[in-house]
């Protein structure tokens, strides 16, 4: 019944269009692309079109992904999918479709709502800005690709988008090109990242190569009624699928881009760290699930790897980053860099959550995390602004007077982020711990619930020491409130901070993925509609926020002993501190983590080197082997004897005749011979 | 012993033409010499086309001639008008100073 | 008259009218030029759009006897495998037809050469008797030669003239003893490829000749696509072509060599083609890798992009090693795109060089600033160099790897590596050095291209972005030509797993 009263909705909102959920799915898509086409080509000298014309897709494309959310997401109705022909060779066959489901659909919601905020925070932020229109464009062709992966129905097309992320960010990233820095910092994302497509194209070869086709659902019902279908690699294919989502989502060792693009505008790191790109890894390892399901296999070569499965691995891999990202973030100064540390250990922890078999969970901290997430970077965006680009946060300090929507929404999302109950990264942070704990990963949820009392410490550090206490420069004294444009989509923000896991998310998501197989897993059992949700609002918010204390206490009650334990050590570490007590206390360690543990120093001293030593060699091999000693060896060779045979060549024309007569009268002689 | 010559007379004849001719190539220095030196060997041919011809009794070599003739006659309008085009531009119809083509 | 007839005289007409026009009337030379151009180009859209894809048949096909005591005929067709390259170099003509506007001396010589070269391109592509095929590649490369010897630029320009005059030659020369070898041990009295085909059907080659033919083939061919290691004419020779003659050569007619393989010496010799495989596999490696780390080393635009073009070709040596229907297909996607890739490249170097009067990245930076669509446009050409999404090499490039997995899977692993790192790492290092950066006091005189100059790399453009879209618009056409190509060389392969067909509907 939900389903038709959504459905009449929707034809009745939008009665231009078809109400083809599949249609509306491909327009979702396509109109970030015609907003950025629109401003190349026609607008591209108006500031105020630009902005209009890319605000205006986005915020269509929201209220009809939430149309589509209340078709799929709140009813049972079936994934739909509408392939068009994109590349057929031979065996391979390559459509172009949209999966529109439950997973897809929220997603939907996350990226357009994101992404509508931090545009219309940008034409305040970036006022100004001599490239203005660019900047849109930039937007929205990022807007464009994220939601390609979102709704991408096969691998070949999600690798299409994935790339086309790739660049944008490239583009954002080095939007102020004309700073080395940022020129850098773009380079060194997009290369990262592009080792880590490296291996995702190699596993879907692998996939294709076994499974004869690349279609998501197709693969899940192929692997789902023979899970030895991929054979021996079916770990290797696994592993190098999570490649791919190692370099967006930034995972250890190719987490050395993401505190780099902090070098592009402030909004670009919200969009890129919140709704965008980053989480394109986890998304697309819960979109893929299915392939994690498979029997674990080892080819011969890697078989000391045993029982351990690729999922291990992943879950290894993404704790190990949350690890060390929190540990980085502890000792960072600079605003932005201290979010994205953040970012990049809250990542680990959705990695982590996928690793331990939770995709639900990992979705649900992604979908909490996107709004935070953004309301924090966007606030630094209002810090920084105010402070006429200083992001050293010792050089703040007294903001809570000065900026006092930023500072209340800025710390409504810390206590978010640090998962204080009832706001929504509590629930989904639980969710999370529940899932290592359920899977049989005790190891993994004791690094969780450090790596949460480590949250808490570095955000409340930041808070205190940027926004309370004294000013400690001239610029943080003269601060002011930013424009509407920019505090407006904070406030925004703060709502689905505080809210989101009011509404049972975490049950929904749960359902996406667990009732197709057979068993529910996780808490709450039951699944409750949107229209129920309503009906019986009060009981069930109370149902809702004390679910996890009742549910499953251990996680809950250890989370938040964690949040106290990290607020306590800021707190009396941090309060009214006038410089950082930690170096003292930690010394050589704190120094490790203030140089991000030296990986980028690393990297450029052995693995740069190496690969520019082989171009060296073949360069040197070029010029001297092939292009010296053959080709002007042959031409030498040639121009000496061309030397020897110069001297017959008098240039006296009886000479010539007498050794063509000679010559004759040798053929003669020979002839009678 | 006939005095009728044989055919061996007319080939001995047109050998010492042609040695001559030749001679005259290889060993004078002015072009113009040369040149008369080559018609000799280019006569010389004719001569025993004609005698194969007569002693063969076939024309073939007679036609053989006529075409050398005209040809002969045409390649020393072109030679010797050669021969004056260069003479006007270096001044001088000997083979020593003609030695460009060497690099 | 078969379309394909006329479109072939267009550019003889056209060089024919510029030769009677005297000498001073550059604008007329100019203008007739470009009609030309723009005549070939809207031809073989006609031809394009014309074209009945999904079968295996030729279509505006056209035969005349010529010499028929030794077998020569003029034949011209169009299948799918041709009917894309034939549309590419078209466009291709007219882009460089445009890009000749800035060249200054001998006006109409240039024009007149650049005309019998485009002809020669259209006419290689569109014969199918392989004489004729040779005659037309030796009409369009002579006047390369000429052109890159009177009109190109830097101090290394002669002996880059004489290194691709010799190779090309030489190349030429052994392939052409190769389709010798072919006429004679054939026995069939003709070097009609219908005719070849038919006959050899029922009565293959000897294996031994096979054996001998295939790699004549192979190397004279690979050498006119720079075969590693016969490839060290490519780079400097590009560097000191003028713009027009770079983007023809490396657009079009390298393109000729891998046609000519694809059509010649995989369908006739199978046994061949078995026996120089692995062989053919590991010199592939040399272009994908080694010319991709030697492009990683260069400081000079063009020669950068001269290695990044016979890496690329190494990707279609790959998929022609991978024998195929995938593999093969995406070889010839490749060829289309790569020859609007390189002539869209190679035209923006000569922009960079006529306007900055270097293509030195070292001295370069920061052009965004000063050209906002040139510097777009590189940054576009560049990253469909390394292979991002939306431009037509992705599809090819995609096919290729996919195709070659089930036989030669580490060399679909180093071709991922160098596609995707190396390709990365030296086009982002060239975007960086070359508009990126903080703006450069001497090139501050230096302005954007204006409206009229801005059309050859849209025209590459545009094409580039719509094959990347919709690859099918090929592929249908392209893939029954390449199954049958695929089924008489590798007479063991089992048709296509139902699996697949299944996947398909």
């Amino acid at each position: 019944m939900d389903v038709h009263a959504a459905h009449n909705a929707v034809t009745a909102a939008a009665p231009a269009f078809s109400s083809r959920p599949e249609d509306i799915a491909w327009f979702i898509l396509l109109l970030p692309l015609l907003a950025a086409a629109g401003i190349t080509l026609i607008v591209r000298r108006s500031n105020f079109l630009a902005a209009t014309f890319s605000i205006a897709a986005t915020v269509t494309a929201f209220v009809l992904s939430f149309v589509l959310f209340l078709m799929f997401g709140v009813g049972d109705a079936a994934a739909v999918t509408s392939p068009f022909a994109w590349l057929h060779a031979g065996e391979l066959a390559v459509n172009l479709g949209v999966t529109v489901d439950k997973l897809s659909t929220l997603m939907l919601l996350v990226v357009t709502g994101v992404s509508a905020l931090v545009q219309v925070y940008s034409v305040g932020y970036m006022h100004g800005d001599r490239s203005f229109p660019r900047f849109f464009i930039g937007l929205s062709l990022f807007t464009f690709s994220m939601l390609g992966i979102v709704l991408a129905d096969n691998f070949v097309m999600m690798f299409l988008f994935w790339e086309l992320v790739g660049v944008s960010s490239w583009l954002l990233i080095g939007f102020w090109y004309e700073k080395e820095s940022a020129a850098d910092a773009a380079k060194k994302a997009f290369l990262t990242n592009r080792l880590g497509d490296f291996g995702f194209l190699l596993g879907i070869i692998i996939i294709w190569a076994a499974a004869g086709t690349v279609n998501f659902a197709e693969l899940s019902q192929k692997l789902g009624a023979h899970p030895d279908l991929l054979g021996s690699l079916a770990s290797v294919a696994g592993l190098l699928v999570f490649m791919g989502a190692m370099g967006k989502s930034a995972q250890f060792p190719l987490h050395v881009w993401l505190p780099d693009a902090m070098e592009g505008p402030t909004p670009v790191s919200a969009l890129i760290h919140a709704a965008t790109m980053v989480a394109a890894g986890v998304y697309m390892l819960c979109r893929v699930f299915f392939l994690y399901q498979v029997e674990t296999a080892w080819p011969a070569a890697l078989a000391f790897f045993g029982s351990i499965s690729a999922l291990d691995i992943i879950g290894g891999i993404g704790a190990f980053t949350a690890l060390l990202a929190a540990l980085m973030a502890i000792q960072q100064n600079d605003i932005k860099r201290i979010l994205a540390y953040s970012t990049l250990s809250q990542l680990g922890y959705m990695v982590m959550a996928v690793g331990c078999g939770g995709p639900d969970a990992a979705m649900y901290h992604l979908t909490t995390h996107a709004g935070f997430k953004a309301l924090l970077f966007l606030g630094a965006g209002s810090v920084i602004h105010a402070c006429h680009h200083e992001q050293d946060i010792w050089k703040m300090g007294g903001l809570r007077k000065l900026m006092p929507k930023t500072f209340l929404t800025f710390a409504l999302g810390t206590a978010a982020l640090a998962g204080l109950p009832p706001l929504s990264g509590f629930y989904s942070k639980d969710a999370v711990l529940l899932a290592a704990l359920d899977n049989g990963h005790p190891v993994l949820f004791g690094l969780g619930v450090l790596i949460a009392a480590m949250t808490t410490f570095y955000m409340l550090r930041l808070v205190l020491v940027a926004f309370l206490g004294s000013g400690r420069s001239e610029a943080a004294g003269h601060a002011h409130e930013s424009p509407g444009a920019m505090t407006w989509p904070l406030v925004i923000l703060a709502v689905p901070s505080v809210m989101l896991a009011w509404v049972p998310l975490g049950d929904y998501l749960t359902h996406h993925f667990f009732t197709d197989h057979g068993h529910v897993h996780g808490h709450g059992s039951e699944v409750i509609s949107f229209g129920a949700t309503i009906s019986a609002a009060f009981g069930l918010v109370n149902h809702i926020l004390f679910e996890p204390f009742n549910h499953a206490p251990l996680p809950a009650f250890l989370g938040t002993g964690a949040l106290i334990i990290g607020a306590w050590i800021a707190v009396t570490l941090y309060w009214n501190a006038e410089r950082d007590p930690l170096p003292k206390l930690l010394g050589s360690f704190a120094r490790g983590m203030r140089n991000r543990f030296y990986f980028d120093e690393i990297y450029e001293a052995i693995f740069i080197p190496l690969h520019d030593l082989v171009a060296r060699l073949a360069d040197w091999f070029d010029r001297w082997v092939v292009g010296g000693l053959a080709v002007r060896g042959a031409h030498g060779s040639t121009e000496l004897l061309g030397r020897a045979l110069r001297i017959v060549q008098s240039g006296n024309l009886q000479t010539y005749t007498f050794f063509f007569v000679a010559g004759v009268a040798l053929v003669v002689l020979i002839a009678l011979k | 012993m006939s005095l009728t010559p044989g055919l061996h007379h007319f080939l001995v004849v047109s050998a010492l033409l042609f040695s001559l001719g030749l001679l005259g190539v290889l060993a004078r220095r002015n072009l113009l010499v040369i040149y008369m030196g080559l018609e000799l060997m280019l006569n010389a041919a004719n001569l025993a086309l004609v005698a194969f011809s007569r002693f063969n009794a076939n024309l073939n070599g007679q036609v053989m001639v006529f075409f050398i003739i005209t040809v002969a006659a045409a390649e020393v309008a072109v030679g010797l008008a050669l021969i004056v085009a260069l003479y006007r531009k270096r001044q001088s119809a000997h083979v020593e100073d003609l030695t460009s083509l060497k690099l | 008259m078969s379309p394909l007839t006329s479109l072939l005289l267009t550019p003889f007409l056209g060089a024919l009218l510029i030769a009677i026009v005297p000498g001073n009337y550059r604008v007329v030379h100019r203008a007739l030029a470009l009609f030309t151009g723009l005549l070939m180009l809207l031809q073989a859209l006609v031809i394009f759009a014309g074209f009945q894809g999904g079968g295996t048949g030729l279509q505006f096909e056209q035969f005349a006897e010529w010499i028929p005591s030794v077998g020569l005929n003029y034949h011209v067709g169009v299948d799918g495998l041709n009917v894309g390259l034939v549309l590419m170099a078209a466009i291709v003509s007219f882009a460089a037809i445009c890009a000749a506007w800035e060249v200054e001396r001998q006006v109409k010589l240039f024009y007149l050469l650049l005309l019998l070269t485009t002809g020669g391109a259209i006419g290689a592509f569109i014969s199918l008797d392989l004489f004729f095929l040779y005659f037309f590649n030796e009409l369009a490369l002579v006047p390369t030669f000429l052109m890159i010897g009177i009109w190109g630029r830097g101090e290394q320009r002669n002996y880059a003239t004489f290194q691709i005059t010799l190779y090309l030659t030489l190349g030429a020369l052994v392939a052409l003893t190769g389709l010798i070898a072919l006429y004679v041990t054939s026995g069939v009295n003709t070097l009609d490829v219908v005719a070849l085909k038919a006959v050899l059907a029922e009565k293959p080659l000897a294996e031994s000749a096979q054996k001998l033919i295939f790699p004549l083939l192979l190397l004279g061919f690979g050498t006119l696509v720079g075969l590693w290691p016969f490839h060290s004419w490519a780079a400097p020779g590009y560097a000191a072509a003028p713009t027009p003659t770079a983007m023809m050569h490396a657009g079009v007619l390298k393109k000729v060599g891998l046609y000519v393989l694809i059509r010649v010496a995989w369908p006739f010799m199978p046994v061949g083609v078995q026996e120089w495989l692995p062989a053919l596999a590991l010199l592939c490696l040399g272009n994908i890798l080694y010319c991709g780390w030697v492009a990683m080393r260069q400081r000079d635009l063009a020669l950068l992009l001269g290695n990044s073009s016979l890496a690329h070709m190494g990707f279609c040596f790959l998929g022609l090693a991978s024998l195929s229907v995938v593999g093969i297909t995406g070889v010839v996607l490749i060829m289309a795109a790569h020859g609007l890739l390189a002539a869209l490249s190679f035209a923006l170097n000569g922009y960079l060089h006529t306007r900055c009067g270097t293509t030195d990245m070292d001295k370069l930076g920061g052009l965004l600033r000063q050209m906002p669509f040139i510097g777009t446009a590189i940054v576009m050409a560049f990253m469909a160099g390394c292979g991002l999404p939306g431009f037509a090499n992705f599809p090819g490039e995609l096919s290729v790897m996919f195709g070659a997995w089930k036989t030669l899977p580490w060399f679909v692993v180093a071709a991922a590596w160098g596609g995707l790192v190396i390709g990365g790492v030296y086009m982002l290092r060239a975007i960086r050095a070359v508009v990126h950066g903080p703006a450069k006091a001497d090139f501050n005189h230096v302005g954007d291209a204006n409206y009229w100059r801005r059309l050859p790399f849209l025209v590459l453009l545009a094409a580039l972005i719509w094959f990347g879209i919709r690859p099918d618009s090929l592929a249908t056409s392209i893939q029954p030509v390449v199954a049958e190509i695929v089924k008489s060389a590798a007479p063991t392969q089992p048709t296509p797993a139902p699996a697949a067909v299944a996947a398909t509907h």
